[in-house]
C-alpha cells in the first residue's frame, strides 16, 4: 500500500491505495469522481485525460501514486461553483459532442490547450486534439467549439483589462 | 416554417450540462454498495472441445465470491432473433474469444487473477474462416444442428416462389429477393458486366466499451443497467434467457457512450446475472476494449457479385447480386435472420428486373453484429464501384451516367417500392454543383460519386410528459438517446406543440419499469416514431391544460385559444398558463401527466425515402500511395432540419465513419483470432484525417417526423467509401476492389501499373 496526498480538483485528499493502483481507478472508485471515462486503456483514445499540475496526461497509464504532492483536476473540477467553464459550454452551444463518452477527455485537452495557447489556429487545435477520439462528432463541431471558447475567453480577458 | 419558433433552429443537447461535467451516469459509472466485479475466461481456440475445467485455485483466491460454468447455469440460449450462443460455452467453443467461464470477485484486479488461475482443457476441433468455404460440402460445421434454434429459419432459406433448395452447409439464413425477369432482362443487354468485390469486418468503434450492473433484490426482480439501445427487447430477451417475467427484469436508465448499431445486444448482462445470484452480490461487468475488438459484434465481412445488364446508351436491364455475409460463429447478434442492407444492391436508379441473394453464413470468426445501416455500407461500395466501371467502359461520364438512370416521381424502385416525392436526381445534381463535377483537376486529383437511399424505420414509441405547478414540463422517453441528440429534437416538438420556452422542458429517458414499449432506436426511427409519441403526449397535456382554463374562464374548452402563454376564451376573457397552474395546484390537480405511444402505419416505408449523394476529391501521392482526401461534398435529401446543429453532426459523423472505413479501418482476423486488438493497431480517424466537408440541404417539408423531418443517421456514412473508392481510380487509373484503400496497396498497385506499361 501507498498513501497518497494530493489536491483533487482543489480539495486536499490523503488515501492508502495498491501499489499497482491507476490513476484512472483511484479517481472513479477510490474518490467516485466517475466523469473521468476508461475507452482503450493503453493510452490511445484520450477519454481518461486529466491534469495534473495542469499537463495533460492519460489516466488510464499513469500509477495512482504519481499523484502524490501533486493537483490533479477532472472535468468535475473545472466548472466554478454553477458556472460552467467557457470549454464547457462551448461544447454544448457548438455541438462538440454526442454521446458524452470522449467528452470529458476532449473537454480537458482543449482547456489545456487554451491554458498554453489561447488563441490557436485550426492546425494548433488539430495538432494538440490528436491523442482524443472521437467517434460521434467527426470532430467538426469539436473544432468548433475551442475556437468559439478560445474567442470568448479572449474577449473575457479583454474586457477585464478594459480594452473591450 | 418561418412561424415555427423551435423548430428548425440549432438547439444544444438538452443533457449538455450533464455531460460536459461529468455528471451524466454511463453504465461503468454505477457503483452499488457490496458491488462485485466480473470477468470471464475466453477461448483461445477458434473451434474446440472442452474437455476439462479446473477452477479450485481461482474458487480459493481471497475476494473471490463466484466461479461460474456451463454447468452451473440453466442450458438456455441467447439472441437478439434467432436463439443460438450459449450464455457460457457448453462443451464446445465456436469461436476465440468466446466466454467459457465467468468469476466475480472484490476488485477487477482480483476478477483478472482468478481468471488466470483457471485450468481449461481443450481438443481442438476443425475450425473454418472463410464463408465461401464454410459452405462447401465436408466443411466443418459450426453448428451440429441449426434447427433445432429458437426462430431459426427452418429451412433457412427463403425464396420469392417458395422453390425448395439444396441445403447448403453452414448457412444461417438465404434470402432471394427479385423484382421483374432476370433472364429477360439480360437477353435485352447490349453489354453484361460481372464484378466480385470486398469488405472487410470494421468495428462500431464507440468509446464507451459494453458495460452492465445487475443488481438482484431480495424479491427476486432484477435491476440492469446496461448499454442498451432498445431496453424492452433487451429485456424480453434477458427475461427469457434467466427464466423470469419481463415485469421482474427493469432495465434502468443509464447514459449509452455511442451505438452505431453496435448496443443493440445483451453482451455479458446474463453472465453477469449469473454472478449476482451465485454471489448474492451486484455485480459489474466492463468489457476491456481488447475485449470489444475480439470478442465484440462487429460489422460483418462481406463478398459481393454484382452483375449487370446494360444497353450501349448506358440504360440498365437486369442486375443480379449474391452477397455472403461472414456471420462469425453465431447469429445471435443479428436483430433479423437477414442483413437488410442486402436490398440496397438495386441502387436509387431505374432497373426494372432485380434479383438479390443474400446468405449470411457460420464460421468460426468473431460472431457479427449491427453497425450503421447494417450491409449498407458493404453492398453500395460493391454497387457504386461497379456501376462507376461500366460508365467507363461505355464511355460515359460517371455523374452523366448515374444521371440518366436516377429514379425520378413516377418510377418504381429496383425492388417494386413505390415511392413519392422522390428527390433522387436533384440530390445527385446538388453534390454534383457543389462539386464543380466536369472541371479541370490536377495530375493525382480525383473526383468519385456515389448514391445512398433508404426510408426512416418505422414502429413504436413512447413517452410522458408531466407538468408541474411552476410550469416545468418534465418528457421521459422510453427510447434512449445514444448521443445523436434525439432527446433534443423531442424537447424541440414538445416546446413547438405547447408553445412553451425551450428552457423549460426536460427530457429524461425512463426505464422499462415504468414506461410503456417502445421498440428501442435503429432503422433511423428516432425522431420519426419518438418524435411523433412526443407530439402526440404534447397535444395531451395541451388539452388538459385547455380544460382547466375553460373551467377557469366559465367557457368550453372549444372556445379557448391558447397564444403566448395565455388562454384566451372567445369572451375575450384569459389566464396565464402560470396563473393556471397555480390554481390547478390549489385544487389538487397537479401534477399533470399524460403518456402516449405512437405506432407506424405498416405501409408508411413504401411512400417516403430520402437520398444522399457523396461526392470525394482526392488527392494521391505516387511516391509513397498515400490517398488525402481533400474534400466531401455531402447533398441530403433531408427534409425540414429539425435542429440544424444536431442535423449536420450526424453527418459530420457519418461522413468520417465512411472515411476510416473507406481507408483506415480493418478489424484484421487471421484464423479466427483478431490482430489488431487495441485501438493502436485497429486506427479509428483522429482529428488530424478529416477533410473539408461541405453539405447541402435540399429541405422539402416531406418527411415522417412532425414537421417532416427525414431520416439522416444512417445516410451520411454509407455512400462515403464507395465515393473515395471511386475518386481513387479517377486519380490513378487503378480500381480497388476491396476496403480500406491503404497507402501500401495504392503504392503497389501504382508499381505493379507502372511495370505492366
Amino acid at each position: 500500500m501507498k498513501t497518497i496526498n494530493a489536491r483533487v480538483n482543489g480539495q486536499p485528499v490523503t488515501k492508502d491505495v495498491p501499489d499497482n493502483r491507476l490513476l484512472i481507478d483511484f479517481l472513479r472508485y477510490d474518490l467516485d469522481l466517475t466523469g473521468t471515462k476508461e475507452g482503450c486503456s493503453v493510452g490511445v483514445c484520450g477519454a481518461c485525460t486529466v491534469l495534473l499540475d495542469g499537463q495533460m496526461i492519460s489516466s488510464c497509464l499513469a500509477p495512482a501514486v504519481f499523484a502524490n504532492g501533486r493537483e490533479v483536476t477532472t472535468i468535475e473540477g473545472i466548472a466554478e461553483d454553477d458556472r460552467l467553464h467557457p470549454v464547457q459550454k462551448a461544447f454544448i452551444d457548438y455541438g462538440g459532442f454526442q454521446c458524452g463518452i470522449c467528452t470529458p477527455g476532449q473537454i480537458m485537452a482543449a482547456k489545456s490547450l487554451l491554458d498554453t495557447n489561447p488563441s490557436p489556429s485550426e492546425a494548433e487545435i488539430k495538432d494538440w486534439m490528436m491523442g482524443n477520439l472521437c467517434r460521434c462528432t467527426g470532430y467538426y463541431k469539436i473544432i468548433d467549439s475551442i475556437k468559439a471558447a478560445a474567442s470568448q475567453r479572449s474577449a473575457q480577458s479583454g474586457a477585464a483589462e478594459g480594452k473591450v | 416554417m418561418a412561424s415555427l419558433l423551435n423548430i428548425g433552429r440549432p438547439a444544444g443537447h438538452v443533457e449538455g450540462p450533464e455531460k460536459v461535467t461529468g455528471r451524466a451516469k454511463y453504465s461503468a459509472d454505477i457503483n452499488l454498495p457490496g458491488m462485485l466485479w466480473g470477468k470471464c475466461v475466453r477461448s483461445p481456440f477458434p473451434h474446440a472441445r472442452i474437455v476439462s475445467i479446473d477452477t479450485t485455485r481461482a474458487r480459493v483466491l481471497l475476494g473471490v465470491h463466484a466461479v461460474i460454468t456451463a454447468a452451473d447455469i440453466p442450458d438456455v440460449l441467447i439472441g437478439r432473433n434467432i436463439v443460438d450462443m450459449p450464455v457460457l460455452a457448453r462443451d464446445v467453443v465456436r469461436f476465440t474469444g468466446e466466454k467459457v467461464i465467468a468469476v466475480a470477485a472484490e476488485s477487477a484486479d482480483i476478477a483478472e487473477e482468478a481468471v488466470a488461475l483457471i485450468d481449461i482443457g481443450y481438443e481442438e476441433l476443425p475450425a473454418v474462416f472463410d464463408p465461401i468455404e464454410a459452405m462447401e460440402e465436408g466443411a466443418p460445421r459450426v453448428h451440429a444442428d441449426t434447427s433445432r434454434y429458437k426462430y431459426a429459419p427452418i429451412p433457412p432459406f427463403f425464396h420469392g416462389d417458395n422453390q425448395i433448395l439444396p441445403p447448403i452447409p453452414n448457412v444461417a439464413s438465404r434470402v432471394l429477393e427479385s423484382h421483374g425477369d432476370v433472364q429477360a432482362g439480360f437477353a435485352e443487354a447490349d453489354r453484361i458486366f460481372e464484378h466480385t468485390f470486398y469488405t472487410p469486418n470494421v468495428h462500431q468503434g464507440f468509446i464507451e466499451p459494453h458495460a452492465c450492473v445487475i443488481d438482484i433484490p431480495s424479491d427476486g426482480s432484477v435491476d440492469v443497467w446496461t448499454s442498451n439501445k432498445g431496453p424492452f427487447a433487451a429485456r424480453s430477451q434477458f427475461a427469457e434467457a434467466v427464466g423470469l417475467s419481463a415485469e421482474q427484469v427493469r432495465l434502468n436508465a443509464a447514459a449509452i457512450g455511442g451505438d452505431f448499431g453496435g448496443k443493440g445486444d445483451l453482451m455479458d448482462s446474463v453472465v453477469a446475472y449469473h454472478l449476482a445470484k451465485s454471489s448474492g452480490r451486484p455485480v459489474k461487468m466492463v468489457m476491456t476494449y481488447a475485449e470489444e475488438l475480439t470478442a465484440g459484434n462487429p460489422r460483418h465481412a462481406a463478398l459481393i457479385t454484382i452483375r449487370s445488364g446494360v444497353t450501349n446508351d448506358g440504360r440498365p436491364t437486369a442486375r443480379q447480386a449474391k452477397i455472403i455475409f461472414n456471420s462469425g460463429a453465431y447469429a445471435a447478434f443479428k436483430p433479423l435472420h437477414t442483413i437488410h442492407g442486402s436490398v440496397h444492391a438495386g441502387g436509387p436508379y431505374r432497373v426494372d428486373n432485380v434479383e438479390i441473394e443474400c446468405l449470411v453464413v457460420y464460421t468460426n470468426n468473431v460472431p457479427c453484429g449491427h453497425m450503421r445501416s447494417p450491409g449498407g455500407p458493404q453492398v453500395v461500395f460493391a454497387l457504386e464501384s461497379h456501376l462507376d466501371i461500366i460508365a467507363h467502359e461505355l464511355g460515359i461520364d460517371p455523374l452523366e451516367f448515374r444521371l440518366r438512370n436516377a429514379l425520378q416521381e413516377g418510377d418504381v424502385a429496383p425492388l417494386g417500392e413505390r415511392y413519392h416525392n422522390i428527390l433522387c436526381r436533384e440530390t445527385l445534381q446538388a453534390a454534383a454543383d457543389a462539386a464543380g463535377w466536369g472541371s479541370d483537376k490536377e495530375p493525382w486529383v480525383g473526383r468519385g460519386i456515389a448514391m445512398y437511399e433508404r426510408p426512416a424505420g418505422g414502429g413504436s414509441s413512447s413517452a410522458t410528459l408531466t407538468v408541474d405547478a411552476n410550469g416545468r414540463f418534465s418528457m421521459l422517453a422510453a427510447i434512449p438517446d445514444t448521443g445523436t441528440g434525439s432527446y433534443t429534437i423531442l424537447q424541440q416538438i414538445v416546446a413547438e406543440e405547447l408553445q412553451v420556452p425551450l428552457e423549460s422542458i426536460s427530457v429524461h429517458h425512463g426505464g422499462t419499469a415504468i414506461m410503456p414499449p417502445d421498440w428501442g432506436v435503429g432503422a433511423s426511427r428516432v425522431s420519426h416514431t419518438a418524435g411523433k409519441a412526443a407530439a402526440m403526449v404534447a397535444r395531451e397535456v395541451r388539452e388538459a391544460l385547455v380544460q382547466a382554463a375553460a373551467r377557469e374562464l366559465n367557457c368550453q374548452p372549444e372556445q379557448v385559444r391558447w397564444q403566448n402563454g395565455n388562454f384566451v376564451a372567445d369572451t375575450g376573457a384569459s389566464i396565464s398558463l402560470a396563473e393556471l397552474l397555480k390554481q390547478a395546484e390549489r385544487i389538487g390537480e397537479l401534477p399533470i401527466t399524460r403518456s402516449a405511444t405512437y405506432t407506424s402505419p405498416g405501409n408508411y416505408e413504401e411512400e417516403i425515402t430520402s437520398y444522399t449523394a457523396q461526392i470525394a476529391e482526392v488527392e494521391v501521392d505516387p511516391e509513397t500511395g498515400q490517398v488525402k482526401l481533400r474534400k466531401i461534398y455531402s447533398a441530403h435529401d433531408a427534409g425540414t432540419v429539425l435542429n440544424p446543429l444536431t442535423h449536420q453532426g450526424q453527418i459530420d459523423g457519418g461522413v468520417v465513419q465512411g472515411l476510416g472505413q473507406a481507408l483506415i479501418e480493418h478489424l484484421q482476423i487471421e484464423d479466427g483470432v483478431v490482430s489488431t486488438a487495441h485501438l493502436g493497431d485497429y486506427k479509428l480517424p483522429s482529428i488530424t484525417d478529416i477533410p473539408e466537408l461541405e453539405t447541402v440541404l435540399i429541405e422539402t417539408p416531406s418527411g415522417p417526423t412532425p414537421y417532416g423531418g427525414k431520416a439522416i443517421g444512417e445516410l451520411s456514412n454509407v455512400a462515403v467509401p464507395a465515393a473515395i473508392a471511386n475518386a481513387v481510380y479517377d486519380a490513378t487509373g487503378v480500381r480497388f476492389m476491396e476496403l480500406p484503400i491503404t497507402a501500401d496497396k495504392v503504392y503497389e498497385a501504382l508499381q505493379a501499373s507502372d511495370n505492366a506499361s
